[in-house]
Protein backbone atom coordinates (compact mmCIF):
# COMPACT_ATOMS: atom_id res chain seq x y z
CA UNK A 1 0.00 0.00 0.00
CA UNK A 2 1.32 3.46 -0.78
CA UNK A 3 2.46 5.46 2.42
CA UNK A 4 0.72 9.20 3.54
CA UNK A 5 3.44 10.62 5.51
CA UNK A 6 2.01 13.82 5.78
CA UNK A 7 -1.10 13.03 5.92
CA UNK A 8 -1.27 10.54 8.17
CA UNK A 9 0.71 12.60 10.92
CA UNK A 10 -1.60 14.97 10.07
CA UNK A 11 -4.51 13.23 11.62
CA UNK A 12 -2.76 11.48 14.23
CA UNK A 13 -0.80 14.45 15.36
CA UNK A 14 -3.24 16.78 17.45
CA UNK A 15 -4.16 13.46 19.91
CA UNK A 16 -0.04 12.78 19.81
CA UNK A 17 0.69 15.92 21.05
CA UNK A 18 -1.75 16.07 23.47
CA UNK A 19 -1.07 12.64 24.91
CA UNK A 20 3.04 12.98 24.57
CA UNK A 21 2.82 16.84 26.06
CA UNK A 22 0.88 16.09 29.23
CA UNK A 23 3.17 12.77 29.65
CA UNK A 24 6.69 13.70 28.49
CA UNK A 25 6.64 17.30 30.04
CA UNK A 26 5.10 15.91 34.12
CA UNK A 27 7.64 12.49 33.89
CA UNK A 28 10.74 15.12 32.45
CA UNK A 29 9.64 17.20 35.50
CA UNK A 30 9.14 14.12 37.89
CA UNK A 31 12.65 12.92 36.64
CA UNK A 32 14.26 16.93 37.16
CA UNK A 33 12.66 16.72 41.17
CA UNK A 34 13.98 12.73 41.77
CA UNK A 35 17.59 14.50 41.35
CA UNK A 36 17.01 17.30 44.29
CA UNK A 37 15.90 17.20 47.83
CA UNK A 38 12.22 18.91 47.66
CA UNK A 39 9.75 18.12 50.64
CA UNK A 40 6.53 21.32 49.94
CA UNK A 41 5.52 21.54 47.05
CA UNK A 42 6.71 24.67 45.34
CA UNK A 43 9.85 24.71 47.69
CA UNK A 44 13.38 24.52 46.23
CA UNK A 45 15.82 21.88 47.92
CA UNK A 46 19.53 20.88 47.01
CA UNK A 47 20.91 18.92 44.97
CA UNK A 48 21.10 15.31 45.70
CA UNK A 49 22.17 13.37 42.40
CA UNK A 50 20.93 9.88 42.28
CA UNK A 51 20.59 9.45 46.30
CA UNK A 52 17.15 9.20 46.68
CA UNK A 53 17.25 6.11 44.55
CA UNK A 54 19.56 4.40 46.15
CA UNK A 55 17.76 5.34 49.62
CA UNK A 56 14.76 4.04 48.74
CA UNK A 57 15.63 0.95 47.54
CA UNK A 58 16.70 0.26 50.51
CA UNK A 59 13.65 1.17 51.97
CA UNK A 60 12.05 -1.26 53.40
CA UNK A 61 7.92 0.68 52.96
CA UNK A 62 9.31 0.73 49.20
CA UNK A 63 9.84 -3.08 49.19
CA UNK A 64 6.72 -3.66 51.21
CA UNK A 65 4.44 -1.81 48.71
CA UNK A 66 6.46 -3.21 45.50
CA UNK A 67 5.56 -6.70 47.22
CA UNK A 68 1.88 -5.75 47.51
CA UNK A 69 1.74 -4.53 44.08
CA UNK A 70 3.06 -7.88 43.01
CA UNK A 71 0.66 -9.62 44.90
CA UNK A 72 -2.04 -7.70 43.88
CA UNK A 73 -1.30 -7.90 40.01
CA UNK A 74 -1.50 -11.57 40.69
CA UNK A 75 -4.62 -11.64 42.93
CA UNK A 76 -6.55 -9.58 40.77
CA UNK A 77 -5.30 -11.42 37.79
CA UNK A 78 -6.46 -14.72 38.90
CA UNK A 79 -9.96 -13.76 40.52
CA UNK A 80 -10.99 -11.62 37.03
CA UNK A 81 -9.69 -14.49 34.96
CA UNK A 82 -12.03 -16.77 37.01
CA UNK A 83 -14.97 -14.81 37.04
CA UNK A 84 -14.63 -13.21 33.54
CA UNK A 85 -14.61 -16.95 32.03
CA UNK A 86 -17.10 -18.22 34.06
CA UNK A 87 -19.63 -15.08 33.39
CA UNK A 88 -18.80 -15.42 29.33
CA UNK A 89 -19.24 -18.88 29.37
CA UNK A 90 -22.38 -18.77 30.95
CA UNK A 91 -23.70 -15.76 29.08
CA UNK A 92 -22.56 -17.56 25.79
CA UNK A 93 -25.47 -20.50 26.34
CA UNK A 94 -28.85 -19.47 25.19
CA UNK A 95 -31.17 -19.19 28.03
CA UNK A 96 -34.17 -16.59 28.38
CA UNK A 97 -32.89 -12.89 29.26
CA UNK A 98 -29.54 -13.56 27.88
CA UNK A 99 -29.71 -10.47 25.61
CA UNK A 100 -30.41 -7.89 29.08
CA UNK A 101 -27.81 -9.63 31.42
CA UNK A 102 -25.39 -9.28 28.60
CA UNK A 103 -26.45 -5.63 28.72
CA UNK A 104 -26.30 -4.97 32.42
CA UNK A 105 -23.88 -7.31 33.77
CA UNK A 106 -21.50 -4.37 32.63
CA UNK A 107 -23.36 -2.00 35.37
CA UNK A 108 -20.14 -2.39 38.13
CA UNK A 109 -18.08 -1.01 35.49
CA UNK A 110 -20.19 2.32 34.43
CA UNK A 111 -20.44 3.49 37.80
CA UNK A 112 -18.05 5.77 39.58
CA UNK A 113 -15.52 4.02 41.75
CA UNK A 114 -16.72 5.64 44.86
CA UNK A 115 -20.28 4.06 44.50
CA UNK A 116 -18.31 0.19 44.12
CA UNK A 117 -16.71 1.94 47.74
CA UNK A 118 -19.93 2.69 49.42
CA UNK A 119 -21.94 -0.43 47.77
CA UNK A 120 -18.63 -2.47 50.00
CA UNK A 121 -18.53 -0.50 52.86
CA UNK A 122 -22.50 -0.77 53.11
CA UNK A 123 -22.65 -4.65 52.78
CA UNK A 124 -19.02 -5.83 54.02
CA UNK A 125 -19.75 -3.42 57.41
CA UNK A 126 -19.23 -5.05 60.40
CA UNK A 127 -21.86 -4.14 62.62
CA UNK A 128 -24.18 -3.68 60.34
CA UNK A 129 -23.21 -5.61 57.00
CA UNK A 130 -25.84 -7.59 55.23
CA UNK A 131 -22.88 -9.98 54.30
CA UNK A 132 -22.08 -10.44 57.82
CA UNK A 133 -25.94 -11.56 58.72
CA UNK A 134 -26.10 -13.80 55.90
CA UNK A 135 -22.89 -15.60 56.91
CA UNK A 136 -24.36 -15.81 60.94
CA UNK A 137 -27.92 -17.01 59.58
CA UNK A 138 -26.14 -19.59 57.09
CA UNK A 139 -24.10 -20.86 60.34
CA UNK A 140 -20.66 -20.20 58.80
CA UNK A 141 -19.58 -17.30 60.84
CA UNK A 142 -20.73 -17.55 65.03
CA UNK A 143 -20.23 -13.82 65.12
CA UNK A 144 -19.65 -10.91 62.97
CA UNK A 145 -16.00 -10.31 61.55
CA UNK A 146 -14.70 -7.38 60.09
CA UNK A 147 -13.69 -7.82 56.97
CA UNK A 148 -11.10 -5.05 57.04
CA UNK A 149 -9.69 -5.76 60.31
CA UNK A 150 -6.92 -7.74 59.69
CA UNK A 151 -4.13 -7.14 56.52
CA UNK A 152 -4.99 -10.41 55.03
CA UNK A 153 -8.35 -10.50 55.23
CA UNK A 154 -8.16 -6.75 54.23
CA UNK A 155 -6.05 -7.49 51.19
CA UNK A 156 -8.23 -10.20 49.79
CA UNK A 157 -11.47 -8.17 50.47
CA UNK A 158 -10.35 -5.43 48.33
CA UNK A 159 -8.95 -8.11 45.71
CA UNK A 160 -12.68 -9.35 45.57
CA UNK A 161 -14.12 -5.70 45.18
CA UNK A 162 -11.57 -4.91 42.51
CA UNK A 163 -12.52 -7.74 40.51
CA UNK A 164 -16.17 -7.55 40.72
CA UNK A 165 -15.69 -4.46 39.31
CA UNK A 166 -13.80 -5.51 36.51
CA UNK A 167 -14.68 -8.99 35.73
CA UNK A 168 -17.77 -8.18 33.77
CA UNK A 169 -16.49 -5.99 31.69
CA UNK A 170 -13.63 -8.49 30.62
CA UNK A 171 -16.08 -10.95 30.23
CA UNK A 172 -17.60 -9.10 27.75
CA UNK A 173 -14.21 -9.01 25.57
CA UNK A 174 -13.75 -12.29 26.27
CA UNK A 175 -17.23 -12.77 24.79
CA UNK A 176 -17.00 -11.22 21.86
CA UNK A 177 -13.96 -13.15 21.29
CA UNK A 178 -16.09 -16.51 21.53
CA UNK A 179 -18.32 -15.08 19.22
CA UNK A 180 -15.70 -14.86 16.60
CA UNK A 181 -14.89 -18.16 16.56
CA UNK A 182 -16.09 -20.52 14.36
CA UNK A 183 -18.91 -22.63 15.50
CA UNK A 184 -18.50 -25.67 13.20
CA UNK A 185 -15.00 -25.76 15.22
CA UNK A 186 -17.24 -26.91 17.99
CA UNK A 187 -19.22 -29.25 15.93
CA UNK A 188 -16.28 -30.83 14.40
CA UNK A 189 -14.38 -31.80 17.30
CA UNK A 190 -17.98 -33.27 19.24
CA UNK A 191 -17.74 -35.84 16.24
CA UNK A 192 -14.43 -36.77 16.60
CA UNK A 193 -15.51 -37.33 20.53
CA UNK A 194 -13.80 -34.28 22.42
CA UNK A 195 -15.75 -33.18 25.49
CA UNK A 196 -16.29 -29.79 26.84
CA UNK A 197 -12.73 -29.35 28.71
CA UNK A 198 -10.94 -30.62 25.76
CA UNK A 199 -12.90 -28.16 23.78
CA UNK A 200 -12.43 -25.79 25.83
CA UNK A 201 -8.23 -25.94 25.54
CA UNK A 202 -7.74 -26.78 22.11
CA UNK A 203 -10.46 -24.57 20.35
CA UNK A 204 -11.84 -21.62 22.91
CA UNK A 205 -8.24 -21.16 24.36
CA UNK A 206 -6.06 -20.72 21.20
CA UNK A 207 -8.96 -18.70 19.52
CA UNK A 208 -9.29 -15.97 22.01
CA UNK A 209 -4.95 -15.78 22.12
CA UNK A 210 -5.07 -12.31 20.33
CA UNK A 211 -8.11 -11.14 22.89
CA UNK A 212 -5.84 -12.10 25.86
CA UNK A 213 -2.69 -10.97 25.00
CA UNK A 214 -4.61 -7.33 25.20
CA UNK A 215 -6.16 -7.82 28.41
CA UNK A 216 -2.69 -9.64 29.57
CA UNK A 217 -1.43 -6.33 28.98
CA UNK A 218 -3.90 -4.00 29.64
CA UNK A 219 -5.62 -5.95 32.33
CA UNK A 220 -2.07 -5.85 34.15
CA UNK A 221 -1.25 -2.17 34.06
CA UNK A 222 -5.01 -1.04 35.08
CA UNK A 223 -4.84 -3.24 37.98
CA UNK A 224 -1.60 -1.77 39.04
CA UNK A 225 -3.07 1.84 38.75
CA UNK A 226 -5.68 1.00 41.00
CA UNK A 227 -5.87 4.01 43.33
CA UNK A 228 -9.15 4.91 44.59
CA UNK A 229 -10.89 1.80 45.72
CA UNK A 230 -8.02 0.70 48.33
CA UNK A 231 -7.30 4.43 49.49
CA UNK A 232 -11.14 4.86 50.16
CA UNK A 233 -11.87 1.61 52.06
CA UNK A 234 -8.27 0.77 53.87
CA UNK A 235 -6.16 3.78 53.43
CA UNK A 236 -3.40 0.98 53.02
CA UNK A 237 -4.26 -0.01 56.29
CA UNK A 238 -4.22 -2.09 58.38
CA UNK A 239 -0.48 -1.77 58.99
CA UNK A 240 0.10 -0.84 55.28
CA UNK A 241 -1.24 -4.59 54.42
CA UNK A 242 -2.72 -2.77 51.30
CA UNK A 243 -0.18 -0.49 50.73
CA UNK A 244 0.50 -0.81 46.93
CA UNK A 245 3.05 1.27 44.73
CA UNK A 246 0.20 3.92 43.72
CA UNK A 247 -0.91 4.46 47.64
CA UNK A 248 2.78 4.85 48.19
CA UNK A 249 3.37 7.27 46.17
CA UNK A 250 -0.06 9.09 47.13
CA UNK A 251 0.79 9.45 50.85
CA UNK A 252 4.63 10.30 50.17
CA UNK A 253 3.37 13.33 48.45
CA UNK A 254 0.43 14.37 49.88
CA UNK A 255 0.23 13.42 53.06
CA UNK A 256 3.89 13.60 54.28
CA UNK A 257 5.14 16.03 51.83
CA UNK A 258 8.20 14.50 50.48
CA UNK A 259 7.63 15.54 46.75
CA UNK A 260 11.17 14.27 45.71
CA UNK A 261 10.92 10.82 47.14
CA UNK A 262 7.23 10.49 45.79
CA UNK A 263 8.81 11.60 42.02
CA UNK A 264 11.81 9.04 42.58
CA UNK A 265 9.27 6.41 43.29
CA UNK A 266 7.14 7.23 40.41
CA UNK A 267 10.11 7.34 37.98
CA UNK A 268 11.01 3.93 39.25
CA UNK A 269 7.51 2.74 38.72
CA UNK A 270 7.31 3.59 35.50
CA UNK A 271 10.93 2.43 34.20
CA UNK A 272 9.45 -0.95 35.71
CA UNK A 273 5.93 -0.92 34.04
CA UNK A 274 7.51 -0.27 31.00
CA UNK A 275 9.97 -2.76 31.24
CA UNK A 276 7.11 -5.04 31.57
CA UNK A 277 5.01 -3.83 28.43
CA UNK A 278 8.36 -3.88 26.20
CA UNK A 279 8.95 -7.86 27.39
CA UNK A 280 5.54 -8.30 27.11
CA UNK A 281 4.59 -7.15 23.45
CA UNK A 282 7.81 -8.91 22.58
CA UNK A 283 7.27 -12.40 23.68
CA UNK A 284 3.77 -12.25 23.66
CA UNK A 285 2.21 -10.59 20.56
CA UNK A 286 0.30 -13.57 18.83
CA UNK A 287 0.67 -11.67 15.35
CA UNK A 288 4.46 -12.25 15.64
CA UNK A 289 3.47 -15.88 15.06
CA UNK A 290 1.68 -15.93 11.38
CA UNK B 1 -32.07 -35.13 27.40
CA UNK B 2 -28.48 -37.23 27.89
CA UNK B 3 -26.10 -37.00 31.05
CA UNK B 4 -23.58 -34.59 29.72
CA UNK B 5 -26.55 -32.08 28.35
CA UNK B 6 -28.03 -32.59 32.56
CA UNK B 7 -24.62 -31.84 34.17
CA UNK B 8 -24.22 -28.78 31.70
CA UNK B 9 -28.16 -27.82 32.66
CA UNK B 10 -27.23 -27.74 36.54
CA UNK B 11 -23.61 -26.15 35.95
CA UNK B 12 -25.70 -23.21 33.93
CA UNK B 13 -28.41 -22.85 36.25
CA UNK B 14 -25.86 -22.46 39.08
CA UNK B 15 -23.59 -20.23 37.94
CA UNK B 16 -26.68 -17.81 36.49
CA UNK B 17 -27.94 -17.74 40.01
CA UNK B 18 -24.70 -17.10 41.75
CA UNK B 19 -24.05 -14.42 38.48
CA UNK B 20 -27.18 -12.58 39.89
CA UNK B 21 -26.73 -12.57 42.89
CA UNK B 22 -23.02 -11.29 43.09
CA UNK B 23 -23.61 -8.77 40.44
CA UNK B 24 -26.99 -7.52 41.01
CA UNK B 25 -28.10 -7.74 44.20
CA UNK B 26 -25.38 -5.02 45.88
CA UNK B 27 -27.73 -2.58 43.20
CA UNK B 28 -30.67 -4.08 44.77
CA UNK B 29 -29.33 -3.98 47.93
CA UNK B 30 -27.90 0.01 47.94
CA UNK B 31 -31.17 1.45 45.98
CA UNK B 32 -33.54 -0.20 48.56
CA UNK B 33 -31.33 0.99 51.22
CA UNK B 34 -31.36 4.38 50.28
CA UNK B 35 -35.49 4.11 50.91
CA UNK B 36 -35.15 3.03 54.18
CA UNK B 37 -35.24 4.92 57.55
CA UNK B 38 -32.00 5.41 59.83
CA UNK B 39 -32.52 3.12 62.41
CA UNK B 40 -33.42 0.03 59.66
CA UNK B 41 -29.74 1.22 57.17
CA UNK B 42 -27.83 0.32 60.60
CA UNK B 43 -29.71 -2.41 62.23
CA UNK B 44 -28.02 -5.81 62.61
CA UNK B 45 -31.04 -7.66 61.79
CA UNK B 46 -31.00 -7.81 58.26
CA UNK B 47 -34.23 -8.58 55.65
CA UNK B 48 -34.22 -8.54 52.26
CA UNK B 49 -37.84 -6.81 51.74
CA UNK B 50 -37.56 -3.37 52.91
CA UNK B 51 -39.08 -2.61 56.26
CA UNK B 52 -39.68 1.11 56.11
CA UNK B 53 -39.83 3.80 53.25
CA UNK B 54 -38.80 7.47 53.46
CA UNK B 55 -37.49 10.40 51.18
CA UNK B 56 -35.85 12.18 53.85
CA UNK B 57 -32.59 11.00 52.62
CA UNK B 58 -33.16 12.19 48.96
CA UNK B 59 -34.65 15.70 50.20
CA UNK B 60 -31.71 16.14 52.61
CA UNK B 61 -29.17 15.78 49.58
CA UNK B 62 -31.32 17.72 46.99
CA UNK B 63 -32.58 21.10 49.03
CA UNK B 64 -29.56 20.55 51.81
CA UNK B 65 -26.51 19.80 50.30
CA UNK B 66 -24.18 21.24 47.97
CA UNK B 67 -25.50 18.52 45.36
CA UNK B 68 -26.57 20.18 42.08
CA UNK B 69 -23.08 22.20 42.81
CA UNK B 70 -21.28 19.13 42.45
CA UNK B 71 -23.23 17.60 39.85
CA UNK B 72 -23.12 20.95 37.45
CA UNK B 73 -19.21 20.86 37.94
CA UNK B 74 -19.20 17.04 37.37
CA UNK B 75 -21.55 17.40 33.87
CA UNK B 76 -19.63 20.73 32.49
CA UNK B 77 -16.11 18.72 32.97
CA UNK B 78 -17.29 15.25 31.82
CA UNK B 79 -19.03 17.01 28.62
CA UNK B 80 -15.92 19.35 27.79
CA UNK B 81 -13.90 16.16 27.97
CA UNK B 82 -15.55 13.96 25.78
CA UNK B 83 -16.13 16.08 22.93
CA UNK B 84 -12.36 17.09 23.28
CA UNK B 85 -11.70 13.22 23.23
CA UNK B 86 -14.36 12.51 20.54
CA UNK B 87 -12.44 15.36 17.98
CA UNK B 88 -9.21 14.13 18.56
CA UNK B 89 -9.91 10.49 18.45
CA UNK B 90 -11.79 10.39 15.25
CA UNK B 91 -9.29 12.08 13.69
CA UNK B 92 -6.71 9.89 14.74
CA UNK B 93 -8.53 6.52 14.56
CA UNK B 94 -9.56 7.97 10.78
CA UNK B 95 -5.58 8.25 10.44
CA UNK B 96 -4.28 4.90 11.84
CA UNK B 97 -7.04 3.24 10.02
CA UNK B 98 -6.90 4.63 6.16
CA UNK B 99 -3.52 6.19 5.84
CA UNK B 100 -0.54 3.91 6.59
CA UNK B 101 2.28 6.51 7.31
CA UNK B 102 5.52 5.95 8.88
CA UNK B 103 5.47 5.25 12.40
CA UNK B 104 1.66 4.16 12.79
CA UNK B 105 2.19 0.45 14.40
CA UNK B 106 4.25 2.37 16.66
CA UNK B 107 1.80 4.85 17.50
CA UNK B 108 -0.93 2.22 17.60
CA UNK B 109 0.87 0.31 20.53
CA UNK B 110 2.17 3.34 22.01
CA UNK B 111 -1.83 4.34 22.54
CA UNK B 112 -2.26 0.59 23.93
CA UNK B 113 0.10 1.28 26.91
CA UNK B 114 -0.66 4.98 27.42
CA UNK B 115 -4.28 3.54 27.79
CA UNK B 116 -2.98 1.66 30.92
CA UNK B 117 -0.51 3.91 31.39
CA UNK B 118 -0.88 4.54 35.27
CA UNK B 119 -2.47 8.35 36.45
CA UNK B 120 -1.15 8.25 39.78
CA UNK B 121 2.70 8.08 38.41
CA UNK B 122 1.18 11.44 36.90
CA UNK B 123 -0.65 12.76 39.66
CA UNK B 124 2.51 14.44 41.45
CA UNK B 125 4.43 16.48 38.49
CA UNK B 126 0.93 17.03 36.82
CA UNK B 127 -0.20 18.54 39.92
CA UNK B 128 3.72 20.65 39.62
CA UNK B 129 3.24 21.48 36.06
CA UNK B 130 -0.36 22.69 37.03
CA UNK B 131 1.09 24.87 39.91
CA UNK B 132 3.29 26.60 37.36
CA UNK B 133 0.99 27.55 34.71
CA UNK B 134 -1.79 28.63 36.82
CA UNK B 135 -3.99 25.44 36.11
CA UNK B 136 -5.16 24.67 39.11
CA UNK B 137 -8.45 25.01 40.88
CA UNK B 138 -9.78 24.89 36.88
CA UNK B 139 -12.61 22.84 35.08
CA UNK B 140 -9.31 22.79 32.26
CA UNK B 141 -7.20 20.98 34.73
CA UNK B 142 -9.47 17.89 34.95
CA UNK B 143 -10.48 18.45 30.80
CA UNK B 144 -7.05 18.20 30.17
CA UNK B 145 -6.30 14.75 32.26
CA UNK B 146 -9.64 13.16 31.29
CA UNK B 147 -8.96 13.58 27.65
CA UNK B 148 -5.45 12.03 28.14
CA UNK B 149 -7.25 8.55 29.76
CA UNK B 150 -10.03 8.69 27.31
CA UNK B 151 -8.85 9.02 24.24
CA UNK B 152 -6.05 5.94 23.69
CA UNK B 153 -9.12 3.02 24.06
CA UNK B 154 -11.66 5.53 22.13
CA UNK B 155 -9.01 5.16 19.47
CA UNK B 156 -8.69 1.46 19.65
CA UNK B 157 -12.68 1.33 19.85
CA UNK B 158 -13.31 3.89 17.02
CA UNK B 159 -10.77 2.16 14.76
CA UNK B 160 -13.12 -1.33 15.02
CA UNK B 161 -15.74 0.79 13.65
CA UNK B 162 -14.51 2.50 10.71
CA UNK B 163 -13.31 -1.43 9.73
CA UNK B 164 -17.18 -2.39 9.38
CA UNK B 165 -17.10 0.58 6.44
CA UNK B 166 -16.78 -0.76 3.22
CA UNK B 167 -14.06 0.70 1.17
CA UNK B 168 -15.86 0.93 -2.05
CA UNK B 169 -18.13 3.42 -0.49
CA UNK B 170 -14.94 6.21 -0.10
CA UNK B 171 -13.65 4.85 -3.33
CA UNK B 172 -16.69 5.95 -4.81
CA UNK B 173 -17.04 9.19 -3.20
CA UNK B 174 -13.01 10.24 -4.22
CA UNK B 175 -13.70 9.01 -7.97
CA UNK B 176 -16.60 11.39 -8.13
CA UNK B 177 -14.02 14.00 -7.09
CA UNK B 178 -14.94 14.58 -3.24
CA UNK B 179 -12.03 15.92 -1.13
CA UNK B 180 -10.71 14.26 2.13
CA UNK B 181 -12.88 16.32 3.88
CA UNK B 182 -16.32 15.74 2.63
CA UNK B 183 -15.39 12.14 2.51
CA UNK B 184 -15.32 12.07 6.34
CA UNK B 185 -17.61 14.44 7.31
CA UNK B 186 -20.38 12.89 4.81
CA UNK B 187 -19.73 9.67 4.70
CA UNK B 188 -17.12 8.08 7.45
CA UNK B 189 -18.77 10.29 10.82
CA UNK B 190 -22.58 9.10 9.63
CA UNK B 191 -21.98 5.62 8.83
CA UNK B 192 -19.72 5.34 11.96
CA UNK B 193 -22.40 7.00 14.22
CA UNK B 194 -23.56 4.31 16.47
CA UNK B 195 -19.80 3.62 17.25
CA UNK B 196 -19.14 7.47 17.70
CA UNK B 197 -22.26 7.44 19.97
CA UNK B 198 -20.48 4.43 22.22
CA UNK B 199 -17.11 5.96 22.56
CA UNK B 200 -19.13 8.94 23.57
CA UNK B 201 -20.24 7.84 26.32
CA UNK B 202 -16.86 5.85 27.64
CA UNK B 203 -15.50 8.80 27.18
CA UNK B 204 -18.20 10.44 29.63
CA UNK B 205 -18.05 7.74 31.79
CA UNK B 206 -14.35 7.78 32.04
CA UNK B 207 -14.76 11.31 32.72
CA UNK B 208 -17.68 10.90 35.35
CA UNK B 209 -15.87 8.31 37.80
CA UNK B 210 -12.57 9.53 37.87
CA UNK B 211 -11.83 10.44 41.45
CA UNK B 212 -8.00 10.87 42.15
CA UNK B 213 -7.35 14.20 39.88
CA UNK B 214 -10.24 15.48 41.32
CA UNK B 215 -9.61 15.26 44.29
CA UNK B 216 -6.06 16.58 44.04
CA UNK B 217 -6.19 19.21 41.36
CA UNK B 218 -9.51 20.48 43.04
CA UNK B 219 -9.55 22.11 46.27
CA UNK B 220 -12.50 24.78 46.01
CA UNK B 221 -15.58 23.61 47.08
CA UNK B 222 -17.72 24.99 44.26
CA UNK B 223 -14.98 23.50 41.71
CA UNK B 224 -15.65 19.87 43.26
CA UNK B 225 -17.18 16.86 41.20
CA UNK B 226 -19.87 14.46 42.72
CA UNK B 227 -17.40 11.34 43.16
CA UNK B 228 -14.99 13.63 45.10
CA UNK B 229 -17.71 15.09 47.22
CA UNK B 230 -19.04 11.65 48.23
CA UNK B 231 -15.69 10.51 49.06
CA UNK B 232 -16.27 13.12 51.61
CA UNK B 233 -18.87 11.57 53.24
CA UNK B 234 -17.19 8.27 52.87
CA UNK B 235 -14.05 9.80 54.63
CA UNK B 236 -16.72 10.82 57.86
CA UNK B 237 -16.39 9.04 61.40
CA UNK B 238 -19.39 8.84 61.77
CA UNK B 239 -20.78 8.17 58.40
CA UNK B 240 -24.84 9.43 57.20
CA UNK B 241 -25.19 5.83 55.41
CA UNK B 242 -28.83 7.26 54.08
CA UNK B 243 -27.18 10.35 52.83
CA UNK B 244 -24.30 8.39 51.50
CA UNK B 245 -26.58 5.83 49.77
CA UNK B 246 -28.93 8.34 48.07
CA UNK B 247 -25.81 10.64 46.72
CA UNK B 248 -24.63 7.29 45.39
CA UNK B 249 -27.47 6.07 43.78
CA UNK B 250 -27.78 9.76 42.19
CA UNK B 251 -24.05 10.07 41.16
CA UNK B 252 -24.80 6.56 39.11
CA UNK B 253 -28.33 7.69 37.70
CA UNK B 254 -26.68 9.95 34.46
CA UNK B 255 -24.44 7.43 33.55
CA UNK B 256 -27.22 4.55 33.93
CA UNK B 257 -29.74 6.54 32.09
CA UNK B 258 -26.93 7.49 29.23
CA UNK B 259 -26.30 3.48 29.00
CA UNK B 260 -30.13 2.64 28.32
CA UNK B 261 -29.91 4.76 25.33
CA UNK B 262 -27.09 3.72 23.37
CA UNK B 263 -25.54 0.79 25.57
CA UNK B 264 -26.22 -1.59 22.88
CA UNK B 265 -23.36 0.21 21.11
CA UNK B 266 -21.05 1.03 23.78
CA UNK B 267 -21.08 -3.05 24.84
CA UNK B 268 -20.13 -3.47 20.95
CA UNK B 269 -18.11 -1.03 20.52
CA UNK B 270 -15.98 -2.09 23.58
CA UNK B 271 -15.91 -5.73 22.71
CA UNK B 272 -15.16 -4.88 18.79
CA UNK B 273 -12.56 -2.57 19.61
CA UNK B 274 -10.34 -5.01 22.31
CA UNK B 275 -11.01 -8.17 19.86
CA UNK B 276 -10.06 -6.39 16.35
Amino acid sequence: MKKNNIEGWLFVSPLVIWISLIILVPIYIAFELSLFNVKIIGTSGKFLGIDNYIKLLGKSNFLNASLNSFYWVIGNAICQTFFAFTIALTINYKFPGKRIMANWIILSFIIPTVVVVVIWKLMLSSSSGVINSVLIDLGILDEATGFFSSPNKAFISLVLINSWRWSPFLALIILSGLNSINREMYDASKVDGANFIQQFLFITFPNLKSVLFVLGLVGTLLSFNIFDIIWLITKGGPSSATTTLPLLIYETAFTKFRISQAATLSIITSFLLLLFSIIFIKFMDPKEDE
Amino acid sequence: MNKEDNIKFIFLSLSLIIIILVFFFPFFWIITSSFKNPEEIISTSTTIIPRSFTLEHYYKILFNSDFFIYLKNSLIISFSSMIISIILSVSAAYGLHKLKFYGNKFVEYSLLVTYAFPGVILLVPIYLLFAKVNLLNSYFALIIVNVLFATPFAVWMLKAFFKLIPNEIEEAAYIDGASRYIVISRIIVPLAAPGIASVSIFCFIISWTEYLFASILISGDNLKTLPVGLAGIVGQYQIDWGFLLSGAVLASLPVIALFVFIGKYFISGLTEGAVK
